[in-house]
């Protein structure tokens, strides 16, 4: 159907301002009633009004609407993304009473805090138990957050000493057949690879390892160099390769404290001692380090830069242009082009933040970036980020440092 | 000190001929830097490949035949048995075969001894004892001294193998004793080409276009950015290393 047609003579009638003799129109107020297709007018004035960026002297616009609680003055501290829970209700727990059956994961949790690699064991482990069943989180140690990774049930299973294994797997193996689980799901990394062999080994069982994917019916895993992929139904052990399944994105879980304690069969224990030599940051590969600082375009002084690396024991980094420019070897530099990171904090001094340099730092749980351009990509990656002169932060910083040490 | 290298039938990652895995001949290097009497073991149907393990170090393998199918964990616990080595190293992973790192797990458990995993070096430690560095994830090292007899499994880590020579190739020696055949496991898993399946991708939803994964892998991560704009230095270093002490990163 055609539109309806627009009636100028109304449309002039609602502007007209009564009480006068002579007809008066008043163009600026708002007609009394709203425009015949129903849809209020947009006004383009308005909305550049309201996206202008106040400060700078050159004209800028956020269109995206983000800085409407900024108010330009300096020094301010404006949190950019409200929580977003605070405006909803806080969800119910989701409560499994009667499992049909049970579903294990075996979460690794370094330092009580669940890994990304942690979390999709548990949504394989969610996937399992559809139908159901209940996850049984059975860590190392005391974790928090399970039960928003969709834990239903979990039990603390430690070994005897801080490192003890064979102890642990003990304790896991007696677990799990106390439970009568169903499927247990580990994570193929180090430690949680080790626990899961030790554990079939034990129950005399097979291990579907380093499964690829992952679905009620059907897990793959690579076999023979990687030239061919063995297809299964789920067995009773899996262990899980990083990025393959989802972590649970549901409503929370309880997590309930259950009693798994099974009958531990007494293990011969060899290890005499075991000792961490934590690794040398300044040595250890980029891709493997835990904490890096990293350089742009921004930084002049590299000696400065050098020294509060060592200072925040931390593995130096650089953008592409500053390993161009022959400022910092090409082994440090961070990006599409050079090492993708898998570091827990990611601090960047004076980077833009180019999406070639951005992907580099995907992965990157923590980011703090000091650069002197409130727009720059880095800074809205940053989980803290500080507009301000990196040159003048560096000493302040090493300042810090120095005045901690000396009063200890 | 008597050591047992097992070696298994590989293939070449890129070639897919039969070669020894790198792994195992980084094992052999271990074990030659600790002046004992070494041999290698494997249980197969030929000593295709592994024979190439005695360029690398070795005088001695020990070839179990068994048919290509059986079992070759029950013909490695009877020797292993019978020849009772106080140290065994492994590979961690083979490859070209079931490739799940699980045969030293299971010989461990049959014979009765412990097991550690990853290790990239070993030193003498005294009466009956060694040391050993495990490798950790982010570059740590785990010094780990235990109780011999065991069995260690070896970090891709760990030093490169000695080179290939040829005349000690041909000066080695292969003997061929005869293994124990076993059933095969009954449940094989169905076996096809392999096909490479994408990565997650953190956050985008799958079908996402580019411009979202993009703006998935820029975004910040943890939502609830905080914005400091012109503090005064001291001001931005206080708040960023209280930052960096509550992620645990910086410690004293
Ligand atoms: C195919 C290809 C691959 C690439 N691969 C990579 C890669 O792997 N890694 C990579 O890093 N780049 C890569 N790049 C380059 C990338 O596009 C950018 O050019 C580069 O990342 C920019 O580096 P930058 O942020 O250090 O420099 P700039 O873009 O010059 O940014 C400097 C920043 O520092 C700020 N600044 C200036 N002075 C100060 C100060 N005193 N205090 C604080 N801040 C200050 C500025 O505001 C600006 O934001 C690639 C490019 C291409 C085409
Ligand atoms: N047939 C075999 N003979 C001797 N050693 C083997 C054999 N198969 C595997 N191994 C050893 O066990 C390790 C792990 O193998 P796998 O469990 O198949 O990944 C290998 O690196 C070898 O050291």
């Amino acid at each position: 159907m055609s539109r309806t047609r627009r009636d100028p003579r109304t449309e002039r009638a609602l502007h007209l301002v009564a009480g006068t003799a002579r007809p008066r129109l008043d163009r600026a107020a708002a007609p009394a009633a709203a425009s015949p297709t129903g849809r209020p007018r947009r006004d383009p004035r308005a909305e550049v009004d309201s996206a202008l960026v106040p400060g700078p002297a050159r004209r800028r616009l956020d269109r995206t609407l983000r800085q409407t609680g900024l108010t330009g003055q300096t020094g301010h501290i404006v949190h950019l993304i409200e929580p977003e829970i605070a405006l909803t209700a806080p969800p119910r727990i989701v409560v499994v009473e009667e499992p049909a059956f049970l579903v294990a994961a075996v979460p690794d949790a370094p330092g009580g805090r669940l890994t990304a690699h942690d979390r999709q064991v548990l949504g394989a482990a969610r996937l399992l138990a559809e139908g159901g069943g209940a996850v049984v989180a059975l860590p190392g140690g005391p974790v928090e957050e399970l039960g928003g990774a969709g834990a239903d049930r979990s039990q603390v299973l430690a070994g005897e000493s801080e490192f003890d294994p064979e102890g642990r797997a003990a304790a896991l193996a007696a677990a799990l057949r106390r439970l009568k689980v169903r499927h247990a799901v580990f994570p193929e990394t180090a430690e949680g690879g080790d626990l899961a062999r030790r554990v079939a080994a034990a129950l005399g069982e097979p291990l579907f390892a380093a499964a690829e994917s992952l679905t009620a019916r059907a897990v793959t895993r690579a076999a023979r160099g990687r030239r061919v992929e063995q297809r299964a139904t789920p067995p009773r052990l899996v262990s899980l390769t990083a990025d393959a399944v989802a972590a649970y994105a549901g409503a929370p879980r309880e997590a309930r404290e259950i009693n798994a304690l099974g009958e531990v069969a007494a293990v011969p224990r060899a290890i005499v001692s075991a000792r961490v030599v934590p690794a040398d940051p300044a040595t250890v590969p980029l891709s493997e380090a835990e904490f890096v600082v990293s350089a742009g375009n921004g930084i002049t002084d590299f000696e400065r830069f050098r020294a509060l690396v060592a200072a925040l024991r931390a593995t130096p980094g650089a953008s592409r242009v500053v390993c161009d420019a022959g400022l910092m070897p090409r082994a440090a530099q961070v990006g599409a082009s050079g090492t993708v990171l898998d570091a827990t904090c990611y601090f960047a001094l004076g980077i833009a933040g180019a999406p070639q340099h951005l992907q580099g730092v995907a992965r990157c749980e923590h980011v703090v970036a000091v650069n002197t351009d409130l727009h720059a990509a880095m800074i809205e990656r940053a989980g803290l980020a500080i507009v301000a002169d990196a040159q003048e932060v560096m000493p302040a910083l090493l300042a810090a440092l120095q005045a901690e040490e000396t009063r200890e | 000190m008597k050591i047992t290298v097992l070696l298994s039938a590989g293939r070449h990652p890129v070639s897919a001929r039969p070669c020894p895995p790198a792994v195992e001949l980084q094992a052999l290097r271990l074990a030659s830097g600790l002046a004992a009497d070494i041999t290698g073991l494997h249980a197969g149907p030929s000593a295709d490949g592994v024979a190439d393990a005695l360029g690398h170090g070795l005088s001695t393998l020990n070839l179990l035949t068994i048919k290509g199918d059986s079992d070759p964990l029950v013909s490695l616990a009877a020797t292993l048995k019978a020849t009772t080595p106080d140290l065994i190293l492994a590979g961690r992973q083979a490859q070209g075969g079931e490739d799940s790192g699980l045969l030293p797990y299971a010989l461990a458990r049959e014979l009765g001894l412990p097991i550690l995993a990853d290790v990239v070096r070993i030193d003498a430690g005294g009466e009956g004892l060694l040391a050993v560095e495990q490798v950790l994830p982010r570059g740590a090292r785990r010094r780990v001294v235990l109780r011999l007899p065991a069995l260690l499994t070896v970090h891709p880590a760990a030093p490169a193998p000695l080179p290939f020579t040829f005349a000690a190739a041909r000066r080695g020696k292969i003997t061929q004793l005869q293994g124990v055949d076993s059933q095969p496991p009954s449940a094989a898993p169905e076996e096809r080409p392999y096909r490479k399946r994408p990565k997650l991708i953190a956050k985008s939803a799958a079908g996402a276009s580019a411009a979202d994964r993009l703006k998935a892998a820029t975004e910040a991560a943890a939502g609830g950015g905080r914005l400091l704009v012109n503090p005064a230095p001291a001001e931005a270093a206080r708040e960023i290393i209280t930052h960096l002490r509550e992620i645990g990163v910086l410690r004293r």
